[in-house]
């Protein structure tokens, strides 16, 4: 979804305008393709598994979800995890939008000491597993901090996404002409004017498509908090796979439920790209 | 043509070098004064430093050594007076430059508000005067890629005249055009010089030089072969590289 909206926003105005005809223009061997291929991938899936001799049983997976009981609806550990999980990552979304923006500012700054600093953390965070980056937050810069669990995790991912986030900046404000810094510079304009009004909202419709690939890699990452012990989606998962062996079906489920999300917002992003792109 | 009055001097430009990272000696113990309501024309070959000088001026490119000094105010490393001379500065760039997000108007109101702090009403009533000067008032809520060359050229002027600069710098201004685009954006560069504006112009339009220029100044690898007025210059130039040159391209 995310890389059709990317090849969408290049296309001529022309053509991406016709995106729904384009859609629809062979419904019928459309529909049948994905059919096909679906239909493909179940019996893949549906025969690895009974060749293991494995015992189905999704009708034990909606009471993980939500129960109704004498007309009262309360949520079940996965969807009680995936209230954390969503807390989680729009936090650090914001974060990492943050992080990122000022890591790359402070890359083509004139400071010697900011593009030292913004480096460092860059290949840091980069160039080490997160799995280890949490570990290291949670029991030697938490208790430091004296921030909790949550937070630890919050921060963790923020910074390692923002790592990533802001090369995304950088690539977006350097692939801008010269002649736009040169012509708001011969008006008299401050750099940080400059930025502000010139460079960033041209960068910010560039970077979209590949900040939306970061932000969906931030919402799968955010599984990886399970092993500092925060009750996010994936972690119930696993407590209930560890109870019940429904290995297949709570993890499908909760695959089923990330992709969920993660349609939904490159969907979204999709329409903020055409809002965007008119006089690109 | 007619004879105007010139003032004393605005730019004074004294021994600049500046070589490129790459080696290129771009300009090279070059001196000039202008004056103001003056109008100079820079020709000269591709290489010669032409467009160097003009964004050494403006402090787009820094020098190495040497003294640019704009109005009293010295162009040097105080970021302060740097703001200040390119407030004081208009520059019509090559390839146009407008910012494609946003409209013409935004364009020309933009550094108004931004440097002068002028309120939208004030800025808005100036761009609009601007724009209609430059015949584009019909287009003022059109983005830059809806226009022609000659009309992108030609918001670009209004919007560096927009600052009311004392200074109106062009490079290259018609050297992207389509010919039959040229003529308009000459004709509004033509009318800034009768009203008296300073400007110093980087082109090949020896038509307009002839017309309008005070000063022609031929370049060369970074230094002035030879300066005169137009009617010396192209009448009666006294250096081997400048009959070159002019047998080359008349």
């Amino acid at each position: 979804m995310n890389s059709g909206g990317t090849q969408n926003a290049r296309l001529p105005s022309s053509v991406a305008g016709n995106r729904f005809l384009s859609t629809s223009r062979m419904p019928i061997k459309d529909i049948a393709v994905y059919l096909f291929v679906m239909a493909g991938i179940a019996y893949i899936i549906l025969r690895g598994a009974s060749e293991q001799g494995y015992n189905w049983q999704w009708y034990r997976i909606p009471q993980f979800l939500y129960t109704l009981e004498d007309g009262a609806f309360t949520l079940g550990p996965l969807l009680e995890g995936l209230k954390i999980t969503l807390h989680i990552t729009w936090i650090s979304m914001i974060l990492t939008y943050a992080i990122g923006l000022a890591t790359a500012l402070l890359r083509l700054s004139d400071s010697i000491i900011g593009r030292i600093v913004a480096r460092v953390y860059l290949e840091v965070a980069r160039n080490t597993p997160l799995i280890v980056q949490l570990f290291f937050i949670y029991f030697v810069v938490a208790p430091v901090l004296g921030i909790d669990r949550l937070f630890a995790a919050i921060l963790a991912l923020s910074l390692f996404e923002g790592a990533y986030a802001s090369e995304i900046y950088r690539s977006g404000i350097v692939s801008l002409p010269k002649g736009q810094w040169e012509a708001s510079h011969s008006l008299g304009l401050t750099t940080f004017d400059t930025y502000r009004k010139i460079i960033l909202p041209q960068a910010i419709r560039r970077v979209l498509p590949p900040l939306t690939s970061q932000t969906i890699s931030l919402i799968k990452d955010s599984s990886l908090v399970s092993v500092i012990a925060v009750y996010e989606m994936t972690m119930q998962a696993n407590a209930i796979v560890a109870e019940t062996f429904l290995t297949f079906e709570v993890y499908f489920t909760i695959a089923g439920i990330y992709l969920f999300i993660t349609v939904i917002l490159s969907q979204f992003v999709a329409l903020l790209e055409r809002i965007f792109k008119v006089h690109q | 043509m007619a004879e105007k009055k010139l003032g004393d001097y605005i730019i004074n430009v004294k021994n600049i070098y500046k070589t490129f990272p790459n080696g290129v000696k771009a300009l090279c113990d070059f001196s000039t004064n202008i004056r103001r309501a003056e109008v100079v024309v820079v020709i000269g070959p591709s290489g010669s430093g032409k467009s160097t000088f003009l964004r050494c001026l403006n402090g787009l490119e820094e020098i190495d050594s040497g003294e640019i000094i704009f109005d009293g105010i010295p162009l040097d490393d105080n970021k302060k007076n740097r703001l200040k001379i390119r407030r004081e500065m208009g520059m019509v760039f090559q390839l146009f430059n407008l910012f494609p997000h946003l409209t013409v108007l935004q364009n020309v109101m933009l550094a108004q508000q931004l440097v002068r702090k002028s309120s939208a009403r004030l800025a808005k009533s100036v761009s609009m005067e601007l724009l209609e000067k430059v015949g584009i008032s019909d287009k003022v809520d059109s983005y830059p890629n809806q226009l022609s060359g000659g009309q992108q050229q030609r918001v670009a002027i209004a919007r560096a005249l927009a600052m009311k600069p004392k200074v109106m710098l062009f490079d290259e201004a018609t050297s992207a055009l389509d010919p039959e685009m040229i003529g308009e954006v000459l004709d509004v560069m033509k009318t800034l010089a009768k009203e008296g504006m300073t400007m110093i112009c980087v082109t090949h339009e020896l038509g307009f030089a002839q017309e309008v220029s005070d000063w022609v100044i031929f370049m060369d690898e970074g230094k002035i072969i030879e300066g005169g007025t137009a009617e010396h210059f192209f009448n009666n130039p006294q250096e081997e590289r400048t009959k070159l040159f002019l047998s080359q391209i008349l």
